[in-house]
């Protein structure tokens, strides 16, 4: 029994590329690949959010009426409702003037237990050393 | 394993409208969530979770499981009982 740990950082802002997206699909995806392992083996997904990447992390995105797009905003709920860790770099959030209010925290409406951990860049990096494989967007 | 549809599901999981890997992966995840003895009935349309990859996760979990494709609405209903 192994289990590998991907680590998914996400630093360009949403909609100037489709970076941010394919991150979080991609985390959401890697969830759905135990099925071809070994029994026992699994893959665990932790997403974070620095940089100019924590704009993503704004609530209440028009992308549909602005961009004709699914908004970055539903696959953050997507990925709180398949349990996955996601953090968001509090230094960062200070830098463009957004509290946790300004940014989505949970997804009750998707039924998610989870929640958007806002943290300081320490305890992010210290996930990023704990990670067996970094994957930057 | 056919009586499965024959009895009242649990839960129904609706994953229609979505597409891979989403129907797995909230499909697993309910059933992780699900107490033992949860008979758990998915509405997909997405035709590679419905009849590949959800099939092969129940298997691989010994999940039993019976599916069928309802033609007339264009999608599957899928009956997995977690023992």
């Amino acid at each position: 029994m192994a289990t590998t740990k991907l680590g998914f950082i996400i630093q360009r802002p949403g909609y100037k590329s489709e970076n941010p997206k394919l991150a979080l699909t991609h985390a959401i995806a890697s969830q759905s690949v135990e099925i071809y392992l070994k029994d026992g083996d699994l893959v665990t997904a932790d997403i974070a959010f620095i940089g100019d990447g924590v704009l993503n992390c704004i609530k209440d995105q028009k992308a549909l009426e602005n961009y004709d797009l699914n908004s970055t905003e539903s696959h953050i709920k997507m990925s709180l409702l398949l349990d996955l860790n996601v953090l968001v770099c509090k230094e960062d959030l200070d830098k463009f003037g957004l509290s946790e209010s300004d940014i989505v925290l949970d997804a009750p409406e998707f039924g998610a237990d989870m929640e958007v951990k806002v943290v300081s860049y320490a305890e992010i990096a210290k996930m990023m050393d704990d990670m067996h494989h970094l994957l930057f967007f | 394993m056919a009586d499965l549809r024959s009895q009242e599901p649990t839960q129904t999981l609706d994953v229609l409208g979505r597409v891979c890997p989403y129907p797995l992966v909230i499909t697993k995840k309910t059933i992780e969530k699900a107490p033992n003895g949860t008979l758990l009935k998915v509405l997909c349309d997405a035709p590679a979770s419905a009849e590949d990859t959800i099939p092969k996760y129940c298997e691989k979990q010994g999940f039993p499981m019976e599916l069928i494709k309802l033609e007339d609405k264009g999608y599957w209903e899928i009956w997995i009982k977690k023992p």
